[in-house]
């Protein structure tokens, strides 16, 4: 009787401390967010608008938010605002962005961001073959590759990414070790 | 109305002989019959159930110029594209479960047989052939809709898909597969009277 009274005092707190320990590596998912058994990111290098060179492998050390993105496409006008207002609350906690634009040209891509994300430095993927690397579902496609260059998550269409449940989900990307 | 719409030629005669029925209420039937066919032909081949919504919208040849030409491509290759029948699709998974697009499972029909979609393969190996600059062929292909897909609950997506271009009008009938596995109940969907568009 003793016995049995016992494993059930140590059952209940047993069990509550294996839940927190599992919600503390897997923070919880905002919708349209998948979860992927971790590989390697696919090559990353490019020049920005500037001409400047980025080489994602460069990176190492804190999470990458890898957008990719053409003007052309609706979800993606709707969504780089959102993006804008993310970079402007997460950039200093940690977070890196590579904001690739697909097959487009300068013009283009300078004035479409002037106007909807104008702190970003984009990555010009002249030709379009990186982003056939990444082997995206569609455009706008967002991947997020964690402090050691693994893709951990990546993103069902645009997402809402200044929403709170968003950030907060990016913030544990930021903190996990 | 009497030449377009044979089957309501005698509706019309009817409600033009209805006596009883003011001149104001006759007119207004008419013009609610004349208005009705118009409604008709302009609304958008659509399929949708409790699992997965499916809309068509047939392109016009200045629609897709206008589209490409704003992204730089050349006469030549505007050229071809304004001989194709571009249909923009748009897919939405409403259910829990997997929904899988297989273009290779949708098949297009007119009264004198099958139509040969132009896949991905068909466009990459023409661009190639025309040495087409890599970042026109790489918008070409994201403007189309992927050739297969496993689209996950609540994915919405879209992309066009480009047919012979001809003035019958035409069937689609497609099948998509279920479960992660493709395992579950297909859903079958037969979209009629599809037109291409042409220019006004």
């Amino acid at each position: 009787m003793r016995r049995q009274s016992l494993t059930r005092w140590l059952f209940w707190p047993g069990l509550l401390l294996i839940a927190l320990s599992a919600s503390a590596q897997s923070p919880e998912l905002p919708a349209g967010i998948i979860k992927h058994d971790p590989y390697p990111a696919p090559p990353l290098a490019l020049r920005d608008l500037d001409g400047e060179p980025y080489a994602l492998k460069n990176q190492r050390g804190a999470p990458v938010f890898v957008h990719f993105w053409a003007s052309w496409c609706g979800p993606c006008r709707e969504e780089m605002p959102a993006i804008q207002r993310m970079w402007d609350t997460l950039e200093e906690e940690g977070l890196k962005i590579a904001l690739v634009n697909t097959a487009e040209d300068e013009d283009t891509v300078f004035s479409f961001l002037a106007a909807h994300a104008p702190t970003i430095r984009p990555l010009m993927d002249r030709d379009g073959q990186v982003t056939e690397g990444w082997e995206p579902r569609g455009l706008p496609a967002t991947y997020l590759v964690d402090a050691q260059g693994q893709v951990q998550y990546q993103a069902i269409g645009g997402r809402p990414w200044d929403e709170p449940a968003y950030l907060d989900f990016l913030r544990s990307l930021i903190k996990a070790p | 109305m009497l030449l377009c719409c044979p089957a309501l030629t005698p509706m019309v005669l009817m409600i033009l002989r209805m006596n009883s029925l003011p001149a104001a209420g006759r007119s207004g039937i008419l013009l609610l019959l004349l208005l009705w066919p118009l409604s008709a032909m302009t609304e958008e081949p659509a399929y949708e159930s409790a699992e997965l919504e499916v809309n068509l919208t047939p392109r016009t040849p200045q629609q897709i110029a206008a589209f490409y030409e704003g992204r730089g491509f050349s006469e030549p290759m505007i050229a071809i594209l304004r001989e194709q029948c571009f249909i923009t699709v748009f897919i939405h998974n409403k259910s829990d479960d997997i929904i899988w697009l297989d273009l290779a499972d949708w098949e297009f029909a007119d009264s004198d047989g099958p139509l040969r979609r132009r896949d991905r393969a068909d466009w990459k190996a023409r661009w190639q052939k025309r040495d087409i600059p890599l970042a026109h062929q790489s918008t070409f292909r994201w403007t189309l809709l992927p050739e297969k897909l496993d689209f996950l609950p609540g994915e919405r997506k879209g992309g066009n898909i480009t047919l012979p271009r001809h003035n019958q009008p035409f069937t689609l009938h497609a099948r998509f597969d279920t479960g992660e596995a493709r395992d579950g109940d297909p859903i079958e969907i037969t979209l009629e009277e599809l037109q291409c568009a042409d220019n006004p």
